[in-house]
């Protein structure tokens, strides 16, 4: 199988800025991509570089093999869904989704299809005669995916689609977008900055941060093992919690100090040989599920003491924001756990978590995770 | 500080009734959340009270005052939009202080107190001299926040005041506000589509559809008793699932998540078809057969909040979502087969009413 879109080392720069940084991407037929991404990372320009709006400073780009890096955008046969959506008043429902097959002289009977079908997939169908006035919100957006979609070809670019919109609208287009694509058989590549929007609809994962691709993966690799600590950081929600220390220490003796901790911790089994240089500044990083509240103490956890600064009830579960020698840190406790536990805000509480639950970050990568001294 | 009624309230654009007959109460000291989808009549609730918009019928009492014929100014309210109001070219202080030195009846200590005090609650020290046009969106909606309830008015309004901040600064804005609230006691009302800013910040939620609300209560209560299919939908991240049409036989209902017909104690033993809901999170994945547990296979998988997994399941000719601890969803592929529990206490039986399950739809 060859790969349906690649980027091989592209580059962009807006007049001495660079905004793009050797992009490498690879994607398969029938990935749905996503890449993920802060505002200002990126994002959009990548989707603008995809679609031919605009050409790279260096690199290449291939679509279905082929070299595009200067073709223009008509001849690159994507589908193209836009961050803001514009439909035209005038125009029903069904006449705005049918716009690029009209655009491009299909035969009447293949619009009204092709116009039929997207409109059932986005559950649109009843609405077909119907001018964008007379729609909500969440409808107009559907419509919009939905012209996005009509074209006739197996690749779709979407532009943080759902951005901006009703909570509960982004839940259920989520599901009604995976479904989608999983019934059509098609390559999305999808960008959006939202942790949770993007590991439920991603199958690739791809982590843009300021203007380069810094980890690319499944979700579930990316949420477990992240290679690096912005792939921590803004994969997953809360965020995970990254804080100082210090790595000292000789060779296969390497003691990790942060003042968080009372107890004293190792590197384990670390993924760069033996010749790192300590003392040396690193990051370590857990995330808010793994540290556990009041719990017992044991010989296989490290603790420490905080105030409770606010308790964040979401229903289904519960997130805790603690304050420990003046480190803010974010905790998450499921729906089963909170109920025993009874805390208040400015009340004292014991954390602890598992040392092989922390992951440490010398200069922003991943090199191992900490133990016990003891047990090292 | 007086409680905030509306009495019998409407409210029509041209043939649109925006608002359908209201009567609601903003308790004194609490803050109070408008929540509901877009249209559903939060926002023009909220310009009433604020003296914006004229009912079309009804009255409006501040305490026993009805305030129907003052202006916004002599209602004596704040109001925290959108987009942050702020005064540029000077100091967060100064953007703080302004208000309060237009009251006469302030005394400079006062002022300062009040000043300082908002500062320390939004820890906003550190920035207090910075001129406002030097700061993010996020920090600039702290100050319009800051400056709202350091005035001390008999009520604030905020419309929406997270949604058009950026990622990065939405937990702290969040936060700010909680601490706030919590600090300060005064009367809020609060409109958001953001059931979980709601479910945070709220005393009590008044949950609005079509124009009229359809309940009331705290997070907890709403949450955990939907009065009907729409509370369990629009509550919940995600919310509730359905089960329309369910058939009731000799007071057991017939459901493909039982795996025999089943006495629910909240049944009414009247009614013929029911609608049964469950939240996500009560769907319970077990290891092997119990005499409760139907049979399921996984069609989805994604991580989620803190780490959990939501799955989908198909479940007979139904599709589920649970939600489960990342140790049980973590060992789950999609195909896999298991048992899931629906346990009874946790489903909720609504009436069978075509137009409240559509709203999903609609939206």
């Amino acid at each position: 199988m060859e790969p349906i879109v690649k980027l091989d080392g592209v580059g962009k720069l807006y007049g001495r800025k660079r905004v793009l940084r050797d992009i490498t991407l690879t994607v398969w037929p029938g990935d749905f991509m996503v890449v993920l991404g802060m505002p200002t990372s990126g994002k959009s320009v990548l989707v603008r570089l995809l679609t031919g709006l605009e050409t790279p400073d260096s690199g290449r780009i291939f679509i279905r093999g082929q070299d595009v890096t200067t073709l223009p955008s008509g001849k690159r046969n994507l589908g193209y869904v836009p961050q803001s959506f514009a439909l035209y008043p005038h125009f029903s429902v069904f006449e705005n989704i049918a716009y690029p097959l009209t655009l491009a002289k299909a035969p009447k009977e293949k619009i009204i299809t092709e116009v039929r079908r997207t409109a059932e997939l986005l559950k649109i169908e009843q609405f077909l005669d119907r001018r964008p006035d007379q729609l909500s919100g969440g409808q107009k957006q559907r419509v919009a995916i939905a012209r996005g979609l009509v074209k006739n070809t197996e690749i779709f670019i979407l532009d943080d689609p759902l951005v901006g919109l009703d909570f509960k609208l982004r839940e259920r287009l989520i599901e009604d977008l995976k479904a989608t694509q999983e019934e059509l058989k098609v390559t999305f590549i999808y960008t959006t900055s939202e942790a949770v929007e993007a590991m439920q609809l991603a199958s690739k994962l791809a982590v843009l941060h300021a203007g380069e691709i810094i980890e690319t993966g499944s979700p579930e690799e990316l949420y477990h093992r992240p290679k690096r600590e912005e792939t921590m950081r803004c994969v997953g929600f809360p965020q995970a919690n990254l804080i100082s220390a210090e790595l000292t220490g000789q060779n296969g003796q390497l003691e990790l100090r942060s003042p968080l901790f009372n107890s004293r911790m190792r590197l384990s089994s670390h993924v760069r040989g033996d010749h790192l240089l300590v003392p040396a500044h690193v990051s370590i990083g857990f995330r808010p599920e793994h540290v556990m509240i009041n719990a017992p103490a044991t010989e296989q956890t490290v603790s420490f003491e905080a105030k409770v600064l606010l308790r964040e009830d979401l229903g289904g579960e519960e997130i805790v924001y603690l304050d420990a020698k003046g480190i803010q840190l974010t905790t998450v406790l499921r729906s089963d756990e909170k109920g025993a536990l009874s805390i208040n805000i400015d009340e004292h509480v014991t954390a602890s978590i598992r040392p092989e639950d922390i992951a440490v970050y010398l200069n922003r990568c991943y090199i191992g995770r900490a133990c016990i001294s003891h047990d090292c | 500080m007086v409680d905030i009624t509306v009495k019998n309230l409407t409210k029509k654009f041209g043939d649109f009734a925006a608002l359908r007959g209201l009567d609601l109460t903003f308790p004194a000291g609490q803050v109070t959340c408008l929540l509901g989808p877009s249209g559903c009549g939060k926002t023009t609730l909220m310009r009433i009270i604020a003296g914006l918009e004229t009912p079309t019928t009804g009255d409006i009492y501040f305490g026993n005052e009805r305030v129907n014929e003052l202006s916004t100014r002599q209602r004596n309210i704040g109001m925290v939009f959108q987009y942050p109001v702020v005064y540029r070219g000077i100091s967060v202080r100064e953007n703080i202080e302004l208000p309060l030195s237009e009251d006469r009846s302030l005394s400079k200590s006062e002022r300062m107190r009040r000043v300082e005090e908002v500062l320390d609650i939004l820890e906003m020290r550190d920035v207090a001299n910075m001129d406002v046009s030097e700061l993010d969106n996020g920090t600039r909606q702290k100050v319009a926040c800051a400056r709202e309830v350091a005035r001390r008015p008999k009520i604030i309004l905020f419309d929406e005041p997270i949604t058009n901040v950026d990622i990065n600064s939405k937990l702290q804005l969040k936060r700010g506000l909680k601490e706030l609230f919590v600090n300060l006691k005064q009367t809020v009302i609060y409109v958001t589509h953001d059931q979980t800013e709601a479910m945070t910040l709220a005393d009590q939620i008044a949950l609005m559809k079509d124009g009229l609300i359809t309940q009331i209560g705290s997070p907890r209560e709403v949450y955990d008793h939907p009065k009907d299919a729409f509370a369990g939908f629009f509550l919940g991240n995600p919310g509730m699932n359905f089960y329309e049409n369910v058939t009731v036989r000799q007071g057991e209902v017939i459901c493909d998540i039982f795996p025999s017909p089943m006495r629910l104690p909240s049944l009414n033993g009247a009614v013929e078809r029911v609608v049964l809901g469950i939240r996500p999170e009560y769907v319970r994945i077990v290891t092997a057969q119990t005499p409760a547990a139907v049979r399921a296979k996984v069609i989805g998988s994604a991580i989620v909040t803190g780490g959990q997994y939501l799955l989908r399941l198909k479940v007979g000719s139904l599709t589920v979502r649970a939600k489960t601890s990342h140790a049980i969803g973590s060992a789950l592929q999609v195909g896999d087969e298991l048992w899931a529990e629906f346990p009874i206490e946790h489903v909720s039986v609504f009436a069978n009413n075509e137009e409240q399950l559509s709203t999903p739809a609609k939206l």
